[in-house]
Parts: structure tokens; C-alpha cells; sequence
């Protein structure tokens, strides 16, 4: 009934390949663009800049990997060190003087061509064994980093973004940095929606489930594994660029650590694999409940209703927010993308639930 | 069903969790400082004993009826040492009127500097975020307070130059946890090895340091005289440990301030008597400001924490970063009159003057160009029991950790 499919009749090929061919979903995709778009108009400046910009941002990375780990299906445990190379190659380019929007891609080729160095590993290994690969990327990503000090910028490792301009808007505005987050994570979706659809996408999903059967069809393993490595990578570098200059604005090594990995790659698989959908609710879990849950209960406390030492008060939101992530993969392991797609099931057929889908 | 009513049930938590959070914008009738901490992931090893200090400090200030009729309000958060956690705590903590922010954390700190030099509020980072922002001109509102890494290393030698005749031809190995807080004294380190003409190698071990048995074999074959240990938390502990095995004196071993009687006394009280450390406030309970803090805070059952912990170490940093910062708001009070303000209380801080607290810390002097406070520390030592002076608050080397320091802001300002 929400989800109505009566009265929809495609007449063309073009409109049943569409993205949404269901208009509720385009009038929901829609919304929520306009109400991104606007955002700045309704949201206070502290939910703009604080969960808003960097959850965009944090999607935007977490969709470039879930396009390897979800479409792919090459485990990644070293991504943030592909976003630090991004991060780091584009502060650096710009210092250098070259103009952001150059740097910018300069940012994406260099963590790509790093990144497929790494991923060459996966030509010859899987699973567990490749994120042991990874993991060697994101330890020799943080040594180089933290051990040559042209990189990470003198004795103290912190390097500020300096001014940019992108398209004459500079970075010390705080709405350039929100659009241009916010533009940067409308172009990964639309990417990566896209993407799912080409015979590039259908080679990496191929690949992921089977690469013997996959040769046998026609795909070459080498040349996809490679460049599922190398658009990921690239997308991710460029992630870390958008994250440097719109959100940091100033890269210290601890920003791109092993920890952050691991985030990302909670990211995806809360999220639930390979989904667009799944990407920003994934990203917007691991990001903003802990913020959620630890200023929420700051607050009760402040308020008197909850009176427990001070090192409980820190560690009750890491708590609640472990017992969250049990929950939901307990409930739905295929992640939180697809927790909305049962309930999306459930209205499309709603009231008549014992009809065909 | 069931999900349907999970998700319900989560939904209403997130909606009661993000109402309750809203900023509740009230006049300013207290000064709010922002005291975030990593209670939970990296720094936990200091977060809870220097809260505490920080937060008894503010209420012995309250007790005694505060500074010129005004009460101060520390707003005590975790932010889990990831920046962006700490960014949205700053922000928070800004609309809600805080004008004074300590996060003690590197990477969280280094992500607030910039904005705390546009937004004009005071950042105080003693014992951690980046060295350079002693540079006052370059850092109006960074103040690190106490002796930075790069003056307690300069301290440390020059405690050895003085005790024994001189720093040529030693040979002093810097074995250092190998993230930037590791080896950042090494710049100073070289410079200062090249004027003395002292030997020097460094030994890196791998974060978090808890294995470190093959850097401490090669330590031991380079027979240093002295051993700088450089790290924090549990990796120090181990390191003591190796030393100590691999026959090294402890009374060759000199460490970072991170190094604490609970650390001593778990690697066993009688395992590295001798061994010595830079610090730059007096830890224990014999002093007036202690004294007094366990008279009108903890008889009243005010404390913020547990009693024991009162006089350790950490909790005394924590006292002592809060001492320094309402000196500053007291000097901008009665100079420049309330409402407090960033650029007020900024203005306060840089007139405090020879700051006398009785032995409980050097003499702070912060001036418009000297935020690091005159960079003064002393060297201890471990008896069995305690942590003993064995010289006096001195400054040492200053001219060297300038120059680098001026060197490093320079380079800040050209990334603007």
C-alpha cells in the first residue's frame, strides 16, 4: 500500500531498468535529498558539522568499500590507510600548489595505485588470508607515516589542511564543507547504484562468489580483482581527502589508525553487505551512537536520574552500544539495510500481508 | 512483527536519548570548562585519576565560595580518543558556554587547535597535543602549561650533564614506543647530542608496547649509560620490566612523566628502586592544596572519585592543570572584570606571573610568546616507596627547544 505498485505500468524498457521503479522510493529518495540539500536552513550548526557532515562523509567511505568488500567480496582490513594515503597526498599536493580539484584526483590515483599494491595479494590469496594482507597495508601505511616526517609533518605528526578553493568556494566556509561533503556522498550512491548494474559490477559480483567458476564464464579474475582494488581504493582515497579538508582540517596518523578499520569495516557489515542503503545506516550507526548513547546519558545523569561512578558513566554507553550490535545482528544478520528492506516488504503487500509479492 | 517492534523500541530510546542531549541553553551563571577525557579506550591509564583532580580542584574552588562571587562548572565527558568524537564534544560544550577546553589527548586536541584559534577559547594542553604551541604568538589560545616532552627530555639530560660532569662521550639510548608522542624528543635529542657530543641511539618498539623483548636485547648490547624511557601506560611498566632483565642499572633508567608509584608498584616495589623520572608537579598528600582538598572536598563527601586516589600522581597533574587555570580566570576577574570570556580569560592566563604554589609546581610565568609557562621540571626518584627529588625545578635547555619550536609553528603558520 506505502510501497504502491497498482496503476505502475512500464511501457518502456528504460523504465523498468530505472533506478527507483517504484515512485515511493523515488519520492523517498527526493525528500530525503531535499532535506539534505536544505539542511543547513533547519539543523543547528552543531548537528550540521558534527553528525550530519561527517556521517556523509563516513558513507560516502563506506561505500567505496563496500563496493570491494560487498560487490567484490575481497576482505578489506586496511582501509583507513587507504584513506590516509588519500588525505595525506591531497594536503600535500595542495601545499605544493596545485589546485584542489586536481589534487583532489591526485589524492584518489596515488591511494589507488598504493592500494592495488596490496590488493595484488589478492590474486593469489582469500578470506582470513587476505585480511592478514590488509592488515600488513594499514601497519606499513601507519610505520611510513609515522617514521618519515615530510609525510606526516615535523616532530608533533600533525599536518593542517591548508586553504583550498574548490569551484571558488573556499574551505573556511563551513557550508562549502557541508555541500561538498554532502555532493561528494551523492556521487559515491549514484556510483555505486550504478555500478551494481554494469558488466563491470556483474564481473566483481561474479568474482566474489565464485572466481574459478567466473574464469570459466569469461571473467578474468586478475583483471577484475585489480580493478575492484584499484576503484575502491581510489573512491577511498578520495574519501579521506573530503575527510581531511571538510572534517579534520588538520591529519595526525592516530586519525587513520587500525581502530578506524575496524570501523569501517563495522560499517559495512551492520550495514549489511554490498547496500547503498545499508552503507548510511551502517555508517550512521558505528558514528553517531556512541555520541548518542554517551551524551544521552550524560544528560540523565546531569538530570540526577541516573547515579553511578564517573568511569561507569563513560563506559554504560559502550556497553549499551555492544548489547545494540549484538541485538541487531542477532535479529537480522544480513545487517540494517536489511532490517528496511523486511519492513519495505511488509508495506509493499500491506494490509494484504498473505498476497504474492 | 518482532522487528517492527525492536525497531520501535529503538526508535523511541534514540528520540529520548537525542531530546535529553539537546544543549539546554541557560544564562551563563557559572564557568563552565569543558574536562574531556579518554575514559575508555587509550589514555584510561590517566583519565580517571586526573578527572578527578581536575574536578576536586573546581569544587574546593566552589567550597570556598569560588573566584570574585563566581562559580565554576566542569563538564566531564569521554570521547574515546577519536577526534570526532571530541570535535562534537567541543562543539557541544562551546554552545553551551564552556570557555576553557582540555582533552587530554594528542589526536583529539590537534583536531581542536584550529578551531579554538578561530572560535577564541582556551585550549589548555598540558602533557599532550603538539609541543609547539608554547609559541604564544603563533597559538594565542593553546596553552600547554607545563614543561612540554621536548623540555622534560632537555630536563632529563641536563640532569645527567650535572650529575656527572658533563655529557660528553655518554652514550644514551632513547628507547621510545614508536608512535609521533614516542618520538617526538628526538629532534631535541639530536640537536643536543651534536652540542654535547653525547652518543645517541634510539630504539623504537611497536605500539602498544606490551612485547618488547627484542629492542630491550638490543639495548643491552649497545651498553648505554643512560636509558631514556619514552612511552605510556602499560608499555612503560614493560619497559622497566625488560630493562631491569636485560641488567640494566635502574638508576640509569630516566623516564617520561608516565611513570607513577601504581606503576612501580605493580612491577614490584623493590624491583627498580633507583630508577628516576621527570615531573612537574609534586605528587602526594603532603601539601596545603591537597590538604585542603581532603579537608573541605572529601570530609564533606564532595570527592569525585574514590579517596584513595587522592595525592596520586596523575590526580595531582590533574589539580595542578586546574590551579594554573583558575589563576587565569582569577588574574582576568579582577583585571578585566566578569563576564568571563575565551579572550578574557586568554588574556588572564598570559598575566600570570611567577605563580607561587608553595612547591606543589614550578613557578609559572605565561606570557603573550611563553605559553609553555617557563618549561621548568625536576627529576625524582624511586626509593621502594615513593617518588624522591633528587633536583631542583629547573629549566633546562630552553634556547634549543625554542628554536625547534619556533621552526614547527613557522611551518603551521605557512599551512594556513
Amino acid at each position: 500500500m506505502f510501497y504502491r505498485l497498482s496503476g505502475v505500468h512500464h511501457t518502456r524498457y528504460e523504465d523498468t531498468r530505472r533506478l527507483w521503479p517504484i515512485p515511493t522510493d523515488r519520492r523517498l529518495v527526493a525528500v530525503l535529498f531535499l532535506l539534505a540539500l536544505s539542511a543547513p536552513l533547519w539543523l543547528s550548526e552543531l548537528y550540521l558539522q558534527n553528525y550530519l557532515l561527517p556521517w556523509l562523509i563516513w558513507s560516502a567511505a563506506t561505500l567505496s568499500l563496500t563496493l570491494l568488500m560487498g560487490v567484490a567480496g575481497q576482505l578489506h582490513f586496511g582501509y583507513a590507510a587507504v584513506m590516509a594515503i588519500g588525505a595525506y597526498s591531497a594536503i600535500h599536493l595542495v601545499r605544493l600548489g596545485v589546485p584542489f580539484e586536481l589534487a583532489f584526483i591526485g589524492a584518489g590515483l596515488v591511494a589507488a595505485v598504493i592500494g592495488c599494491l596490496f590488493g595484488a595479494a589478492a590474486l593469489r590469496v582469500k578470506g582470513l588470508y587476505l585480511v592478514m594482507a590488509t592488515l600488513a597495508m594499514q601497519y606499513l601505511v601507519d610505520w611510513v607515516i609515522v617514521n618519515v616526517p615530510a609525510i606526516s609533518g615535523g616532530a608533533h605528526a600533525t599536518l593542517q589542511a591548508p586553504e583550498a578553493r574548490v569551484l571558488f568556494f573556499s574551505f573556511a566556509d563551513g557550508f562549502t564543507r557541508y555541500y561538498f561533503a554532502f555532493f561528494w556522498a551523492v556521487f559515491m550512491t549514484v556510483f555505486l547504484l550504478n555500478t551494481k548494474r554494469t558488466s563491470f559490477g556483474r564481473a566483481l559480483v561474479a568474482i566474489r562468489d565464485k572466481d574459478y567458476a567466473a574464469s570459466v564464464i569469461g571473467v578474468s579474475p586478475f583483471k577484475y580483482k585489480l580493478l575492484a582494488f584499484f576503484t575502491s581504493s581510489f573512491f577511498g582515497g578520495m574519501s579521506g581527502a573530503v575527510l581531511a579538508f571538510c572534517f579534520y582540517r588538520a591529519v595526525t596518523p592516530e586519525q587513520f589508525g587500525f581502530n578506524v578499520s575496524t570501523q569501517l569495516v563495522a560499517m559495512v557489515l551492520v550495514g549489511g553487505l554490498g547496500s547503498v542503503i545499508g552503507a548510511y545506516l551502517g555508517a550512521a550507526f558505528v558514528l553517531l551512537t556512541p555520541m548518542i548513547l554517551s551524551n544521552g546519558i550524560a544528560a540523565l545523569s546531569d538530570a540526577g536520574w541516573l547515579s553511578v561512578s564517573a568511569n561507569l558513566l563513560a563506559h554504560l554507553p559502550l556497553m549499551i552500544y555492544g548489547a545494540l550490535i549484538i541485538g541487531f545482528l542477532l535479529a537480522e544478520p544480513l545487517g540494517l539495510a536489511k532490517i528496511y528492506d523486511n519492513m519495505r516488504n511488509y508495506f509493499l503487500v500491506w494490509p494484504f500481508k498473505h498476497s504474492r509479492r | 512483527m518482532k522487528t517492527m517492534f525492536k525497531k520501535g523500541m529503538l526508535g523511541a530510546l534514540f528520540a529520548t536519548a537525542a531530546f535529553a542531549a539537546a544543549p539546554a541553553l541557560q544564562a551563563q551563571e557559572t564557568v563552565k570548562f569543558g574536562l574531556f577525557h579518554d575514559f575508555t579506550k587509550v589514555y584510561t591509564f590517566v583519565a580517571d585519576e586526573f578527572s578527578q583532580g581536575q574536578r576536586d580542584y573546581l569544587t574546593l574552588i566552589n567550597e570556598e565560595g569560588g573566584i570574585k562571587g563566581q562559580k565554576f562548572e566542569a563538564i566531564v565527558r569521554d570521547h574515546g580518543n577519536e577526534p570526532q568524537r571530541g570535535l562534537e564534544l567541543y562543539n557541544r560544550a562551546r554552545e553551551e558556554g564552556a570557555i576553557y577546553f582540555m582533552f587530554l589527548s594528542t589526536p583529539v586536541a590537534n583536531a581542536v587547535v584550529p578551531r579554538a584559534l578561530q572560535d577564541k577559547v582556551v585550549l589548555g594542553t598540558p602533557l599532550h597535543g603538539r609541543g609547539d604551541t608554547m609559541v604564544g604568538e603563533t597559538f594565542p589560545y593553546v596553552f600547554p602549561m607545563m614543561a612540554s616532552y621536548w623540555s622534560q627530555a632537555a630536563r632529563l639530560l641536563k640532569y645527567v650533564e650535572d650529575t656527572q660532569g658533563g655529557l660528553k662521550g655518554k652514550k644514551i639510548a632513547h628507547v621510545h614506543i614508536d608512535t609521533p608522542f614516542g618520538r617526538e624528543p628526538l629532534p631535541i635529542l639530536e640537536k643536543l647530542a651534536q652540542q654535547k657530543s653525547f652518543e645517541l641511539r634510539s630504539f623504537a618498539y611497536p605500539s602498544p608496547g606490551n612485547e618488547q623483548s627484542a629492542v630491550w636485547s638490543d639495548v643491552r648490547r649497545y651498553r648505554p649509560d643512560f636509558v631514556l624511557i619514552w612511552g605510556a601506560g602499560n608499555s612503560q611498566m614493560v619497559s622497566v620490566r625488560e630493562a631491569v632483565r636485560n641488567g640494566i642499572d635502574p638508576a640509569k633508567i630516566l623516564s617520561v612523566v608516565w611513570l607513577t608509584e601504581t606503576d612501580m608498584k605493580n612491577i614490584g616495589e623493590s624491583t627498580a628502586i633507583g630508577a628516576k623520572r621527570v615531573e612537574v608537579v609534586q605528587p602526594g598528600r603532603d601539601h596545603p592544596i591537597i590538604q585542603r582538598i581532603l579537608d573541605k572536598v572529601y570530609k564533606a563527601g564532595k570527592g569525585a572519585g574514590p579517596e584513595a586516589r587522592v595525592g596520586n600522581t596523575y590526580y595531582n597533574y590533574g589539580v595542578a592543570d586546574m590551579v594554573i587555570a583558575t589563576e587565569g580566570a582569577k588574574l582576568a576577574l579582577e583585571k578585566l572584570g566578569p563576564p568571563l570570556t575565551g579572550e578574557k580569560l586568554k588574556a588572564g592566563m598570559e598575566m600570570i606571573r611567577n605563580l607561587d604554589t608553595k612547591g606543589f609546581m614550578p613557578p609559572v610565568t605565561i606570557t603573550p610568546q611563553d605559553h609553555q609557562g617557563g618549561g621548568q621540571a625536576r627529576v625524582s626518584q624511586w626509593d621502594g616507596k615513593a617518588w624522591v627529588p633528587v633536583s631542583d625545578w629547573a629549566a633546562a635547555y630552553q634556547d634549543v627547544v625554542w628554536e625547534e619550536a619556533r621552526a614547527s609553528a613557522a611551518k603551521f603558520s605557512q599551512g594556513k
